[in-house]
């Protein structure tokens, strides 16, 4: 089971955005996408999501076609992260959260549902904020707020055993050192329960550390695609960002000033 | 279990309201039933309810009570929810907490499709006029030509929408303003009469034949806003968020425009513009309540009828006989509640 993408093409105006992109987020993995900007990194993301359609190429969620699985289905099936728009109206981080909450009206899940929000609430380390107001919140409060519901919106009895995928833009941005390692460490833990992760990364090291395989993007097109150690090379990486860029071979960081 | 899951998915809107919320409604509930009370038995005709139900009113009284009264606490209590859960819903749906179907033009619209069959429709079709759909019919397409237009107008805005919706119901509200300013120069005189309404609105006049028809479109229309709570709830996560999340976010919005511009272009149709009604009353909805959809529509509904009613009582009984337009005292308190929503907004 997994999320596959096959030859994607995509062309916005004159430009050229992805060039035959073939990707594969199977279940249990986390798949990191590395790239300069304007790589092509989120607009993958968006046609994998289904938000976008290519121009060529198509996308299989769990071998099915995904024009043929319906908005709601896709819903069950995977929640995405991204870039979030500010809120008009006043709604506090409990009220946000519960948007995740895609079984409302299964009564006999309502008990589930308290514990769930508590669970990932706590895990996301937002439990002591749910009563607040979302706007009042600092920017990485409310990346950890949105990434809260991003993970309720997933939450299934644990009887069930249908795939589930998440896929993640910069879902590091704005967080302070501290919640970047517990978002990853969560990210390894959903892991190690089957989900399918996909995430879009600045950090190199952080890619190197947490992803299963990484995706190298450049100027639309999938220069490589494997295990981090082999991907993330010192020539393939300075040549990508046009910096050099020194691996170390015994702590394998990466450096690149 | 998975078709247990999905076999919920669409009832998911139930759940989201509290207690406390569902104890504001009931009030709300109460609050109407006392405040039509009051508004039935007062006016330039004193009625006394109790006498009434004791069966011992007069000739007069009972026809002044059922044809005229009744009619009118009825139609400013529907007008009032129906201006009430329209601006909530626009709101809710543009991501603007200035949408107010006045101040964006779609009462404008209405009231130009109105106008345009009064006038010109005797001209060609003398007989339909008569006919006490065609009049709600006309200001309903009005008001759905103008949502329609704002949301083409709007589209690639997102968020910065606000104050450029405005500045496109200004230019509405100025164009239908001159149409109407010509229907009005070419009407005839009996014509004129009916037209002068319009501008600030009245109940005044109405009759269960014109009215009938309305109830049914309102009533219609907000059973088919109120299940759109939890979407548009979902929506304000923006509009690919609520895609995300399940949500036929095309589908919602042509349900939202059209329900809304149906309940408007009804009320107008009726009681003319009655401005900042739109406005005010979903901003206190969510004061006093909560910001969740499933609270705010059906509560803006039950307050905007309340406020309403109020609004014509006063309207009838401030300058007794003479009858002050209801338009009037709501532009009076809304306008000064616009100005300081407009204040807070720039502290963002």
């Amino acid at each position: 089971m997994s999320i596959k993408a096959e030859s994607i093409s995509i062309k916005l105006g004159q430009r050229q955005i992805l060039d035959n992109v073939s990707i594969e987020i199977p279940e249990g993995q986390i798949i990191g996408i590395v790239g300069p900007n304007g790589a092509g990194k989120s607009t993958l993301l968006n046609i994998l999501s289904g938000d976008l359609e290519s121009s060529f190429g198509s996308v299989f969620y769990d071998g099915k076609l995904l024009g043929e699985i319906s908005i709601q289905q896709r819903a069950f099936t995977r929640s995405v992260m991204a870039q979030i728009q500010p809120l008009v109206f006043d709604f506090s981080v409990k009220e946000i959260i519960e948007m995740g909450w895609l079984l409302k009206g299964a009564t006999q899940l309502m008990a589930e549902f308290d514990h769930a929000v508590k669970e990932i609430s706590v895990a996301c380390d937002v439990d002591s904020i749910l009563e607040r107001k979302f706007n009042k919140l600092s920017g990485g409060e409310q990346r950890r707020v949105h990434f809260a519901r991003t993970l309720l919106q997933l939450w299934r009895p644990s009887e069930s055993v249908r795939p589930r995928y998440l896929l993640l833009d910069e879902p590091t941005a704005n967080l302070d050192l501290s919640f970047e390692v517990l978002l990853m460490n969560i990210l390894r833990n959903r892991a190690s329960k089957n989900y399918g992760i996909l995430v879009i990364l600045h950090d190199l090291n952080i890619a190197a550390k947490f992803c299963d395989k990484t995706a190298v993007l450049k100027n639309g097109k999938l220069l490589c695609f494997g295990c981090p150690k082999e991907v993330l090379t010192e020539s393939l990486l300075s040549e990508v960002y046009g910096l050099p860029i020194k691996i170390d071979n015994h702590s394998n960081i990466i450096t690149y000033y | 279990m998975e078709s247990v899951t999905e076999k919920y998915f669409f009832r998911r809107f139930l759940y989201h309201i509290n207690g406390k919320q569902i104890f504001i409604i009931n009030l709300l509930i109460l609050s109407i039933l006392f405040c039509s009370s009051i508004a039935i038995s007062y006016g330039s005709f004193g009625i006394p309810v109790i006498g009434l139900i004791l069966g011992k009113t007069s000739e007069i009284q009972n026809i002044v009570f059922f044809e005229i009264r009744i009619p009118r606490v009825i139609l400013s209590c529907i007008v009032g929810a129906s201006l009430g859960i329209s601006g909530a819903s626009l709101q809710g749906l543009f991501r603007n907490p200035l949408a107010d179907p006045g101040l964006i033009g779609v009462s404008a619209g209405a009231a130009l499709g109105a106008t345009t069959v009064i006038v010109i429709g005797s001209t060609f079709f003398p007989n339909l006029v008569l006919s006490n759909f065609l009049l709600p019919m006309a200001a309903i397409i009005g008001a759905s030509a103008v949502i329609f237009m704002l949301y083409l107008l709007t589209k690639g805005f997102g968020y910065q929408g606000v104050t450029y919706m405005l500045l496109v119901g200004i230019a509405v509200n100025a164009i239908a303003g001159v149409a109407i300013g010509i229907l009005t120069y070419i009407s005839s005189d009996e014509e004129l009469r009916s037209l002068t309404f319009w501008t600030m609105g009245s109940f005044g006049g109405v009759t269960w034949p014109l009215l009938i028809p309305a109830i049914v479109i309102i009533l219609i229309s907000i059973a088919c806003l109120i299940p759109a709570a939890r979407q548009l709830d979902l929506l304000q996560l923006g509009e690919s968020e609520a895609y995300r999340l399940g949500i036929d976010v095309q589908k919602l919005k042509y349900r939202v425009i059209f329900a809304s511009a149906a309940t408007v272009g009804a009320s107008v149709s009726l009681s003319g513009m009655i401005g900042f009604v739109g406005l005010i009353v979903p901003h206190l909805t969510r004061l006093i309540g909560g910001v969740n959809h499933n609270f705010l529509l059906p509560g803006s509904a039950l307050l905007g009828a309340c406020l309403m009613i109020i609004a014509d009582l006063l309207a009838r009984t401030l300058l007794q006989p003479a009858e002050i337009p209801v338009g009037l005292i709501t532009s009076a308190l809304g306008s000064p509640f616009f100005l300081w929503l407009i204040f807070r907004m720039n502290k963002y």
